[in-house]
């Protein structure tokens, strides 16, 4: 969504000097407390405090829950909007703004303001316009976090807040095309927890859940940035490390092990203790010739761990195809 | 002139004089910041406000514009005074947050028109 508002303010705060003198334009994001700010390149940074203050303030005014101008995530873009002999004093202070709350279907989402150095900067005039921008803002970002929720629900497992099957096969058909094509290596990780049926079957599926969504937590940290980390079914994970050969992938994958074996699972009142088998399958090393193919390997090799008595790392051996 | 026997100028009176004005804010407004905004802005000084002063919490506002109907029901055994206490407060607000959101601008085209009708409530209440 972040993305989106970024567009749509940079989009605005370029047309909006052809419309407006000011200072600064800003777009304040109520979730995750977001400001954009499109400002004039000599704006002082006290006067972008001052605006950062004035828009949390308004947006309390307006009977949201308060946003601690400290706590606001600041995205500032510098832009030339004077001439030079009109550059803004480095004291130069917020003399007068127009602020209009960001709403759709009566719910308010963040605001939209105009901020200027100069006293009485904004009419009647400007408020009419303003406020025609400001409806055509909110509507457009309603839209876009509607489809950015569609989007999160098509892509996320909802328990483990990892990535879903559906996901993992598109991000698989993408990675092994560059892989296939440019040659780089690509490696798999196929997760399974061990003997997961008794904490179901003990502790019940709740607290079954609360591990799943623990051992999700624990893959999503010991994994680089540019791996994805998706659900596979049940108690099924599977990861795709792209640029990691065998080596590197053994590696990601038996810090897993060890970090899951040396992890206390609070299960109800009691604390347990789990493990995971992992299988690797790996391109170019096993000549694999579709996605497809990657996976079985995987899969193979996961087996192979379960088979060797679990709590294990096995790489696909290539010489039982 | 709805005058009751003793005197005093009558709810139905103080209604009908905010009414008025608060469709003249309505109309104002409403052509600088949109119907949907100033609704918004409506509903928060009522919300604001509708602990104290219960009856303002029948004033239905949507982006048609606003209805005192319910109002009038619920203030049929209130005095004159409280009615007008509670719209006072209700245009003082209102103009507050105009002032949060624009500083002047609202309040300088609103002020002229606006200032005076408020200004004969009051001399109205007043009066016996």
């Amino acid at each position: 969504m972040s993305f989106e508002i970024k567009e749509i303010v940079e989009s605005a705060g370029t047309n909006l000097p052809n419309l407006f003198d000011f200072s600064s334009f800003g777009v304040l994001w109520k979730e995750g407390s977001l400001l954009y700010l499109y400002e004039e390149e000599s704006c002082p940074l006290s006067f972008t405090q001052e605006v950062v203050k004035n828009m949390t303030g308004v947006l309390a005014i307006l009977g949201q829950e308060p946003i601690h101008a400290d706590g606001v995530t600041l995205q500032v873009v510098k832009k030339k909007l004077r001439p030079k002999q009109m550059m803004m004093d480095p004291k130069a202070a917020l003399k007068s703004h127009l602020t209009l709350p960001l709403a759709a279907e009566g719910e308010i989402f963040g605001c939209i303001s105009l901020n200027s150095d100069q006293p009485n900067a904004f009419d009647a005039q400007d408020l009419q316009f303003f406020s025609v921008i400001g409806y055509q803002m909110a509507a457009t970002l309603k839209h876009f976090q509607r489809f950015s929720s569609v989007k999160t629900l098509a892509i996320y497992d909802t328990l483990t807040n990892l990535y879903n099957r559906r996901y993992f096969e598109e991000r698989l058909g993408s990675e092994t095309q560059k892989s296939f094509y440019g040659g780089t290596s690509l490696s798999l990780v196929m997760v399974d927890i061990d003997h997961f049926k008794e904490v179901n079957d003990t502790f019940g599926h709740t607290e079954g859940d609360k591990v799943l969504h623990e051992i999700a937590a624990l893959l999503k940290a010991s994994v680089r940035k540019k791996d994805t980390v998706a659900r596979y079914g049940g108690e099924e994970f599977i990861l795709i490390l792209p640029e990691a050969g065998l080596e590197e992938s053994s590696m990601i994958a038996d810090r897993i092990r060890r970090l899951v074996e040396q992890t206390a699972f609070q299960v109800g009142q009691a604390q347990i203790n789990l493990t995971v088998s992992l299988g690797i399958s790996n391109f170019p090393s096993h000549r694999a010739t579709s996605k497809e193919e990657l996976v079985k390997m995987a899969d193979q090799a996961l087996y192979e761990a379960k088979r060797g008595g679990r709590n294990r790392v096995c790489i696909f051996d290539f010489t039982s195809r | 002139m709805k005058e009751d026997r003793g005197g005093k100028w009558s709810s139905d009176l103080v209604l009908d004089l905010y009414s008025d004005l608060l469709m003249e804010i309505w109309e104002i407004v409403s052509a600088l910041i949109g119907e949907a905004i100033l609704g918004l802005l409506f509903a928060l000084a009522i919300q604001k406000l509708g602990e104290k002063y219960s009856f303002l919490i029948s004033l239905k506002v949507s982006e048609e514009g606003i209805c005192l109907d319910g109002v009038r029901d619920d203030c049929r055994n209130m005095a004159p005074i409280e009615i007008h206490r509670g719209f006072q407060s209700l245009i003082t607000h209102l103009f507050q947050l105009f002032s949060a959101l624009a500083e002047g601008v609202i309040s300088r085209e609103l002020f002229p028109k606006v200032f005076p009708r408020v200004r004969e409530a009051e001399r109205i209440i007043s009066q016996k």
